[in-house]
């Protein structure tokens, strides 16, 4: 039930619930139309679920269907990523991809998938010997592998903020900390109970991810149910980043449900380890378990045998919002559908890997779909580029000593593992998102990510972020709700 | 962009940059440069508020913040000059040391550099801590500094582990504080801080200590609800159905120092595996000429009388640098017994006079220490107790040592 | 009665064997110099330990200034101390050795700063 005496906030044309990478890509794509858009997210930032949790490899499309929604969208999103990558400047690169194999049954196997690639319309593939490998990454083993030219790494966190970023540079508004609890249709649309108010739509879009289904029976859709499958990864020090210039998976077992545990460089020179698959029962437990953490470290070890304990800087977990269960096995395809029960509500399910790739195609996709009951206008006003924050550190001498004299914050080294500058922590902390936490800092930025992971930068984050504020102590949070990094003050004044 | 010319550039203002600073002065050395990233000098020593500093050095029982004053008005009154609030970003080979403040990109180019930049701690990624993320993981020395420096309560009730001095001496910070720590959980079969630290800072207290027991997850998805112990067995596996849950808001971790080698690292400096620091022979100096290093950057030590007293041995050898190069004698490897950890130095030239510095690995009872050289022995110490907790000195006169010919530490039981 | 204790007064944390009888302390051993000797018998008699800390300052470059005390005091006794300690506030500049509690709970001993904070 509504509850009537909350104030109704606002009145948007879409409402989209979920700022995960399609919530934004959704909002960015919107916004190059006449419309009222908004999106509620229930964390103190985007990209807190799985678009920050996951390989952030940009797929060419090889692993699905032909003829599956996912083999199409992620052909497209992978072929169209340059051109977002570069309005939204974000880091992305084009490194080609290795699928090893090391006797005839994976060759078979590694044909098949070249088949089906070039049916899915992905060019370029090639099934290559062991000398090409050694030439392409002289660390990785393999027998044979089949070659994807088109495939590329991307940072999936800048790329969810930097697209929600241009969404509200463009007028989409965002409510961070909004979390949906209920929907009722009413005559020209839904009105969206929040845990801070009610918001009235004519549209709504479930991107809720790993929740959509629960969104969706909000409408009386209950006929999903998701199984949150669990991947874990390691992420090692840039020290072993050289020896990994590109992805490298083994040969994937299908009825896993996963790509098999890979080996991928990130944009920023580390590497990631995983991700394993294991069904859980908990939707957002991103814990990670000795006995997973082991595994990769063989698995990882049999494809790049550089791979060792102390080159471990971290590790973290992402979730897959399965729509097959662990008996099933397997992928299940996205659901994107709108059915004539729940006008103008949008249902999207399922949207397990390649969904950081196939967002925008995704977006575009449910975009054709209001424009068949709306009449869409541009807005003229609409502008594509957003402008990330500068490196300091990977700028030429004399420009350093210019951008020093400018804004004397640059001369001031915050993180010293990752050389990031008091200038690009504060343009972090002064995001157009309005967010304040120590992780949403540390992604912008970079700072504590390093191998000493905040050891001597986090305190001074930490005061940047409380002086630029005005804050307490207690109110500095480290990612979510809740997660209050400190107590007080030692000698309360 | 102009590069200015120095005789010695030093890169970090802790003890053991103001000890070389000043010895290098009192040989006469004029043109020193300290280059400090913070904005006061005296490195760690700043937030280490605890007593018990100073007692080999000064024969008196200072704070931290008291020994550093003592070496900082030294280095004022001498007037060294000292840049702070500036960070080192490049060193390289040819020992030209890029270094950004506000003021500027800088550009120095040294006849020497001393390497003293301190350490950095382990972190829970580096032991593979399994678990979920929340807020309240901290390591001992930012917990320090977050209390000691920046009067901010990390927590309320607290699970320590590692039994590293660090932790030890904020467990005993965090309950005179209020806060209520648990226990201290140590994987060794033995502790890892001194033992007069488990004395003053544990059982003064009563915060109990579990040997052979590390933390195998964390627990809370926004702050820190709790973490689940095991016992391990002598290979540290964890031994099934020993796990145990203990409640807490706070994980402080004390599980071991590294040496700061990211700019050592970059002028192409040779590391040694078992510090993790440089490789010196008995000057201090690295495998890169005019490259030289004292304290936790070299190794990492528990007492900072040590830290000093290294530095002022390395000032005398960059002394003799700066008046000649050094005659080449050829540096000879020092052999390590395989009950120590390591030794520092790793090579000699039998040129001056030889201290060594070294750690047992585990505890050994009635042993006795010595340094060999062919079938001749230079010095022997014995001890009732040896404990990786004490740093062991062994120092041997220039005039016994032969040019030419490797050393061995030998440990023999008694 | 036999008791072991570490000494703690200087870094070489001396195991001790101490023998006494009531309040009579008859042996000590394993010290390696002399202090330790006074230590066992303190230890067994009254347990004292000095302590350091932080006070808050007003008006300063740092929030906080660190001090300890200028000897042992009862062991019994820290958490009285303490508190003297935490209800305390100074004003910058503060000088190192300056006493900002003389006597501290009449135990003979005063609360000092170790450190320089120069006002803003
Ligand atoms: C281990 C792993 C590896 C992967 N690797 C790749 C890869 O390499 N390449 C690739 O293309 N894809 C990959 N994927 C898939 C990709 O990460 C996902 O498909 C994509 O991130 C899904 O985005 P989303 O926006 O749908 O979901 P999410 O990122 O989960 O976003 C959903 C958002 O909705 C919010 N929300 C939920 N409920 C509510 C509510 N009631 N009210 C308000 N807000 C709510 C959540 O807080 C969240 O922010 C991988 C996935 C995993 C798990
Ligand atoms: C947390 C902790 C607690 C300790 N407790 C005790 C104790 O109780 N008793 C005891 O006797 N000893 C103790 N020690 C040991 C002793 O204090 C240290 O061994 C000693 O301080 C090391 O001195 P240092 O000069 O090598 O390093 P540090 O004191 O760490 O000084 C290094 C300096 O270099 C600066 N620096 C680093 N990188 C750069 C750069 N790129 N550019 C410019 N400047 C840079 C740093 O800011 C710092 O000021 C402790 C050590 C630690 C780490
Ligand atoms: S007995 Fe003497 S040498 Fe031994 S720990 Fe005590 S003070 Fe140090």
């Amino acid at each position: 039930m509504m509850n009537k005496q909350t104030a109704l906030q606002k009145r948007y044309d879409v409402l989209i619930i979920g700022s995960g990478v399609v919530g934004s890509a959704l909002a960015r794509e919107l916004s190059r139309y006449q419309l009222n858009v908004a999106v509620l997210e229930k964390e103190l930032d985007v990209c807190t679920e799985t678009s920050g949790r996951n390989s952030g490899v940009i797929h060419a499309g090889f692993n699905n269907k032909p003829g599956s929604l996912m083999a199409k969208f992620c052909v497209e999103g992978c072929l169209g990523y340059g051109v977002v990558a570069d309005e939204i400047d974000i880091p992305f690169s084009r490194t080609g991809k290795l699928v090893v194999g090391f006797d005839d049954e994976d060759r078979k196997k590694l044909q098949a998938l070249k088949e089906a690639g070039e049916q899915n319309g992905v060019p370029g593939l090639e099934i290559v010997e062991s000398d090409v490998i050694r030439d392409k990454a002289p660390a990785i083993l393999g027998e044979m592998a089949l070659y994807s030219p088109m495939t590329g790494i991307t940072n999936p966190f800048l790329y969810t903020v930097a697209l929600a970023e241009n969404a509200v540079q463009n007028g989409v508004s965002l409510w961070l900390n909004h979390e949906v609890t209920a929907i009722e249709q009413v005559d020209d649309g839904y009105q969206v109970q929040t845990t801070q108010g009610v918001f009235e739509s004519r549209w709504v879009i479930n991107c809720a991810g790993l929740f959509a289904d629960r969104v969706a029976r909000m409408v009386g859709i209950d006929d999903y149910t998701i199984y949150p499958c669990r991947g874990e990864y390691l992420v090692l020090d840039k020290e072993l980043g050289s020896q990994l210039p590109l992805p490298a998976y083994p040969v994937p077992n299908i009825r896993e449900g996963g790509l098999g545990i890979h080996l991928t460089p990130t944009t920023d020179g580390n590497i990631l380890v995983g991700p394993s698959t294991d069904y859980i029962d908990e939707h957002t437990d991103y814990g990670t378990t000795r006995s997973i953490l082991d595994l990769l470290m063989r698995e990882g070890r049999k494809i790049f045998p550089p791979l060792n304990p102390s080159a471990v800087i971290r590790t973290f977990a992402g979730v897959r919002p399965k729509l097959v269960s662990r008996t099933t096995g397997g992928y299940a395809d996205f659901v994107i559908e709108h059915r004539p029960e729940t006008r103008h509500f949008i249902n999207m399910v399922g949207l397990e890997s390649p969904g950081l790739t196939a967002a925008v195609p995704i977006a575009r996709n449910v975009i054709s779909i209001i424009g068949e009951y709306e009449d869409l206008r541009e807005n003229p006003s609409f502008n594509p580029c957003r402008e990330g924050i500068l490196s300091f550190k990977d700028q030429t001498p004399e420009r350093q000593e210019s951008l020093i004299h400018e804004n004397p914050d640059y001369g001031v080294v915050v993180c010293r593992c990752e050389g990031i500058t008091q200038a690009e922590i504060l343009a972090a902390i002064r995001n157009p998102l309005g967010v304040t936490t120590l992780s949403g800092i540390k992604n912008r930025s970079r700072a504590m990510m390093g191998r000493c992971q905040g050891g001597y930068c986090q305190i001074r984050i930490a005061e940047l972020i409380m002086a630029e504020q005005n804050r307490s102590e207690e109110s500095v949070m480290l990612a979510r709700k809740g997660s209050r990094t400190f107590v007080g003050k030692v000698r309360p004044s | 962009m102009t590069t200015q010319n120095r005789s010695v550039i030093i890169i970090g203002g802790g003890p053991a940059g103001l000890a070389a600073a000043a010895a290098l002065r009192q040989q006469g050395v004029e043109d020193i440069l300290i280059l400090e990233r913070e904005h006061d000098l005296g490195g760690i020593l700043r937030q280490c508020i605890h007593d018990g500093f100073g007692l080999t050095r000064f024969k008196e029982a200072l704070s931290g913040p008291e020994y550093a004053a003592r070496f900082v008005d030294t280095v004022q009154q001498a007037g060294i000059e000292v840049m702070t609030d500036i960070t080192v970003t490049e060193l390289h080979a040819d020992r030209t040391v890029v270094a950004t403040a506000r003021s500027g990109r800088y550009v120095f180019k040294a006849q020497a550099v001393i390497l003293a930049m301190g350490c950095r701690e382990r972190t829970r990624g580096a032991i593979q801590i399994p678990g979920s993320r929340p807020a309240g993981v901290y390591t001992a020395g930012i917990a320090q500094a977050y209390m000691n420096l920046k009067n901010i309560m990390i927590g309320r009730s607290a699970v320590i582990l590692g039994s590293g001095d660090i932790g030890l001496i904020m467990a005993r910070r965090l309950t005179l504080e209020g806060a209520s720590v648990k226990g201290v959980f140590e994987i060794q079969p033995y502790p890892s801080g001194l033992p007069r630290n488990i004395t003053q800072c544990l059982d003064d207290y009563d915060i109990p200590l579990f040997l052979s027991h590390t933390v195998t997850a964390i627990h809370g998805t926004k702050r820190l609800t709790g973490v689940t112990v095991s016992q391990v067995d002598s290979s540290f596996r964890p031994i099934p159905d020993t796990e145990k849950e203990w409640t807490c808001d706070t994980l402080i971790l004390s599980v071991g120092l590294i040496p700061e080698n990211e700019l050592s690292k970059m002028a192409g400096v040779l590391l040694d595996p078992r510090t993790k620091g440089p490789r010196v022979d008995e000057h201090y100096q690295t495998s890169v000429a005019g490259i030289f290093a004292a304290g936790n950057v070299l190794h990492v030590h528990d007492l900072v009388d040590f830290v000093s007293l290294e530095a002022e041995r390395l000032a005398e050898s960059v002394g003799d640098y700066l008046k000649q190069a050094p005659a080449d004698e050829e540096a000879v490897p020092v052999e390590a017994d395989p009950e120590l950890a390591y030794t520092v130095p790793q090579l000699v030239r039998a040129d001056r006079d030889l201290t060594v510095s070294c750690r047992v690995r585990r505890p050994l009872n009635r042993v006795r220490i010595s340094i060999w050289q062919n079938d001749q022995k230079h010095v022997t110490r014995r001890f009732r107790r040896a404990i990786p907790a004490e740093m062991i000195h062994l120092t041997v006169p220039k005039e016994k040592l032969v040019p030419g010919e490797p050393l061995k530490v030998v440990v023999e039981h008694e | 009665m036999n008791k072991t204790l570490t000494c703690v007064i200087c870094p070489n944390g001396c195991q001790l064997t101490v023998d006494y009888e009531g309040v009579t302390i008859q042996s000590v051993e394993g010290a390696l110099c002399s202090k330790g000797n006074q230590y066992a018998e303190q230890e067994i008699l009254d347990p004292k330990r000095n302590i350091a800390s932080s006070v808050r300052v007003t008006g300063g470059k740092a929030p906080l200034v660190s001090v300890r005390l200028t000897g042992p005091i009862p062991k019994k006794k820290i958490f009285d101390v303490m508190a003297e300690i935490r209800a305390l506030s100074v004003a910058a500049p503060v000088e190192i050795g300056q006493v900002l509690i003389a006597d501290v709970s009449g135990l003979g001993q005063d609360v000092i700063a170790t450190k320089r904070i120069d006002r803003i």
